[in-house]
């Protein structure tokens, strides 16, 4: 018996809408197909309409949880464009924040995979301790989300030696924290059923299909911009590079957990070495004409930003490159041939973001392949008749 | 592998007191510098507008009331705001015209009532060095009309 | 005046009335126990302790929009609930608990009973089949076929389990075989591995974690319930707790010693050990994750129906050992 059965663009196990066409048999897929465009917001459009100091808080809200790596990777490109070089000590609390922030995504993460396993005490553990870095955070900058702590030339606010002894002792807390989730992963025989060999996808396939982040680590593909491409303080810092080589979901989370130590590890070191010192220099308003392309190792892979300047206040493109965008081609072929209930723990094991991805739209006819451009009149035209010839519901009865 | 792993840590955890804070009941403090919302402090504000320009939600207007007697009005549509605190690091007198404080319950029925007005009197600010006395008050004078 | 006390019987206590206060109380328990467990709070603002949070959700599911799919058998899918709660209700009777006197067996005791009692515990599992499939949409059918495969894995182990205590008592009746154990508790300890097979195939049978495969939200929305929404859904939801009680106290009754001591000292027993029962489920359920489908077969035929040979082996050794 070989059906269709749609997940998305509303579902339980997707956050965000994406749909995932599986062609299944019984319980096993047989093929895939993923339609993206249901939330293309124009982020890059309105980033041509603002000015660079205003835009970094458009980057930011690119996506909710890697908030810091869009930022930090279009300032980046900002700096580069602008010939501005940041005082060390702003740019050790930048990079502080970062590698915080991935502490914080990838717990989350941790806590996702757990749930969508259906291994509920695993979600609420992670996620409470998930808390500690969420609050470091909140101390640090002001907000729990969106930090905006960068500005270009620097960062917006200094740490004090109060908020150093309070990150140290979060961070002690949550390796003691992660060193035992690592074990409960590793060693808990219902979950580990259900990750170990699953979405296989072979070190040739992650290479030939340009995965990125953890993804590729965890099929052998020793691949991180922090180590390939150091940018600012990372050829400072003392770090290793995780991978994995099962090439399954299980080796996803073996190189999270690995990368939560190793980050970890440089928190501690930047705090240790903070020099001393001004946290910002002044940027000006406007950029010279110009292009500049910045990569920066996101928690989900690497993150490019393309900025284009014609010497205005504002960029005049702005081009983002999430690393979920990257990850696609490799979750078709993770999906094949594994069952449906795979399906959910097969897609969040690349942490997807993908409004992050939603990057551009195009109208396809459906009958003949015609693309087309259509005005945003137009379309809520067609969405106002298409609402009319619906079937009407009549509204609900109250039963006492 | 080892049956029933996690087993220990709930066990652990029955009778211990939860992790989750009664949030209407029982509140936590938020740390200091934390971004609430953001108010005007009228008798700093030289009107440069520099944080309705550098605003990134648009969310701050300073229009004219009356041109002769210097009077402004600023709104700030807090239903727009984003709580980035930008406006406060773009003011630029000392000390500083844009404030945030650490109210984060802001939520409402009705978008209109996050509005905040304020009218007032451009604030003419003593100079810090007498030399630059007459620079000082003609800069941002300037300024609205560019 | 016979009539009226069978009604009060059937609808006040042991009834419809007793059964949804005792079976909303174990949920809260159930639901509590679970939080705990994660460090969290559970229910607490409807009621003292949130003890009424079960019952207030239940009469909010009563109280939204029932809707019916279009292309659904809709006799079937409007029928099912009711069949399904009646079901249930009719299997709480039969515990030893009303009916402890073994002189004057009741209507409701009689050999055999722990037969039927099975029996009308797997029918539940054929309802949802029957539900899912009537409701036509994918996610049920896929929910409703699931629901089938793991029926054939538990069911023989469950069995096998909860049957050899019976054998080594010598009877088919429940209450005979509870005072059995009550006279010999020793002979309650050849029989743990029996308990802790039929706890998993209980908790099998009531589909929750790691065996909440036919409702996993995750993988397939709603899974069997997926079409199902206002009063349906909310009769179903009792359904299974009524059913948690049910499992829960022929588990007590059969493994535990049931409930000596009379009416009231016998409900308390009641109570404490169908708490015990449901407490050790609820541990199951905080402490694993979801498992496929697959592995559910592989489980039950490698692991639990062997170990419920072995149990049965015991049993059949015990009794010769013992006459």
């Amino acid at each position: 018996m070989s059906f269709e059965i749609p997940i998305g663009p509303q579902h339980p196990a997707l956050k965000e809408p994406i749909s995932l066409r599986m062609t299944v048999d019984g319980e096993v897929i047989t093929g895939v197909d993923i339609r993206l465009g249901y939330n293309h917001r124009g982020v890059e459009k309105l980033a041509e309409q603002k000015t660079w100091i205003q835009n970094i808080y458009l980057t930011e809200r690119i996506c909710g949880i890697c908030s810091h790596s869009h930022a930090t990777c279009y300032v980046q490109a900002v700096e580069k464009l602008m010939e501005l070089l940041p005082p060390r000590r702003g740019l050790y609390i930048r990079y502080l924040v970062s590698e915080l922030e991935r502490v914080h995504s990838h717990l989350l993460w941790l806590g996702v995979a757990g749930h969508e396993a259906g291994f509920d005490s695993f979600f609420m553990y992670t996620w409470r301790d998930r808390e500690i870095v969420m609050d470091l955070l909140e101390m640090i900058s002001g907000n729990r989300v969106h930090y905006a702590i960068n500005t270009i030339g620097g960062v917006r606010r200094d740490i004090d030696e109060g908020q150093k002894a309070k990150i140290l002792e979060g961070v002690a807390t949550l390796r003691k924290r992660s060193e035992y989730y690592f074990a409960i992963g590793a060693n808990e025989p219902s979950f580990v059923a259900r990750i170990a060999g699953v979405g296989m996808l072979s070190k040739e396939q992650a290479v030939s299909l340009c995965a990125v982040g953890p993804v590729a680590r965890a099929s052998g593909v020793a691949r991180d911009v922090r180590k390939e491409d150091p940018y600012a303080v990372y050829d400072e810092l003392d770090f290793e590079l995780c991978t994995a080589d099962s090439c399954d979901v299980l080796g996803r989370v073996v190189v999270r957990v690995k990368e939560l130590l190793e980050s970890y590890k440089m928190i501690e070191q930047m705090v240790r070495n903070l020099p001393d010192g001004d946290i910002a220099v002044k940027a000006p308003r406007k950029a010279k004409p110009g292009e500049a392309v910045s990569r920066y190792e996101a928690p989900r892979g690497e993150n490019i930003h393309y900025v284009k300047s014609s010497g205005a206040d504002k960029p005049e493109r702005l081009k983002v490159r999430a690393p979920t965008l990257g990850n696609y081609p490799a979750t078709i072929e993770m999906l094949k041939k594994g069952f449906i209930a795979d399906i959910p723990l097969i897609f969040a094991a690349i942490d997807p973001c993908i409004c992050c991805a939603e990057r551009a739209v195009t109208l396809v006819d459906a009958a003949n392949g015609a693309e087309s451009i259509v005005r945003m009149s137009e379309l809520r035209r067609r969405a106002l008749a298409r609402a009319k010839n619906a079937p009407v519901k009549g509204n609900a009865v109250w039963p006492f | 592998m080892r049956i029933a792993a996690f087993l220990p840590e709930l066990l652990r955890h029955l009778f211990k007191k939860p992790a989750t804070v009664d949030y209407p009941f029982q509140k936590l403090e938020v740390p200091q510098g934390f971004r609430g919302t953001p108010y005007l402090n009228p008798e700093m504000c030289i009107v440069c507008k520099s944080c309705e320009r550098d605003c990134p939600a648009e969310a701050i207007e300073i229009s004219d009331v009356n041109p002769a007697e210097k009077r402004f009005k600023m709104v700030i549509h807090n239903d727009r705001c984003i709580h980035c605190a930008q406006c406060v690091d773009s003011c630029p007198t000392s000390p500083k015209a844009m404030q945030m404080d650490s109210l984060f319950e802001i939520a409402t029925d009705d978008r209109h009532n996050l509005k905040k007005e304020w009218v007032y009197v451009r604030a003419v600010l003593k100079p810090k060095a007498p030399a630059a006395a007459p620079a000082a008050p003609a800069a941002p004078a300037a300024e609205p009309k560019a | 005046m016979a009539v009226l006390r069978n009604l009060l019987y059937l609808l006040v206590y042991p009834g419809i009335l007793f059964l949804f206060v005792y079976s909303t109380f174990c949920e809260w328990y159930d639901r509590k126990v679970f939080a705990r467990l994660q460090n969290r709070m559970g229910p607490t603002h409807t009621g003292k302790f949130g003890l009424l949070q079960p019952i207030a959700d239940f009469f909010k599911l009563m109280a939204k929009e029932d809707i019916v799919p279009e292309a659904a058998d809709k006799g079937l899918f409007n029928a099912l609930p009711a069949v399904g709660l009646a079901v249930v209700s009719t299997a709480a009777l039969l515990l030893p608990v009303w009916n402890f006197d073994l002189g004057q067996p009741g209507w409701t005791s009689f050999s055999g009973d722990i037969i039927v009692m099975l029996y009308l515990l797997s029918l539940p599992t054929l309802i949802l089949f029957l539900a899912a499939w009537s409701s036509t949409s994918l996610f049920s059918t896929i929910g409703g076929a699931r629901v089938l495969t793991m029926l054939f894995g538990y069911e023989v182990p469950l069995f096998l389990s909860v049957l050899s205590p019976a054998l080594l008592a010598d009877s088919w009746r429940l209450a005979e075989i509870a005072a059995f154990y009550q006279k010999r508790p020793i002979l309650l300890l050849a029989n743990v591995l029996g308990f802790l097979v039929a706890l998993v195939a209980v908790q099998a049978k009531l589909e929750r974690t790691p065996f909440d495969i036919p409702d996993a939200e995750t993988e397939i929305v709603g899974g069997t319930f997926t079409e199902y929404s206002g009063k349906k859904l909310a009769l179903f939801r009792l359904t299974f707790d009524i059913e948690t009680v049910v499992a829960s106290g022929l588990l007590a009754a059969v493994f535990l010693g049931g409930f000596p001591g009379g009416a009231i000292v016998g409900f308390l027993h009641f109570v404490v050990k169908t708490l015990f029962v449901i407490f050790l489920l609820s541990c199951i359920r905080a402490m694993s994750s979801r498992i496929r489908v697959d592995q559910v077969i592989a489980l039950s035929w490698k692991v639990l129906a062997p170990l419920a040979l072995v149990q049965l082996l015991v049993s059949i050794l015990l009794k010769g050992l013992l006459s």
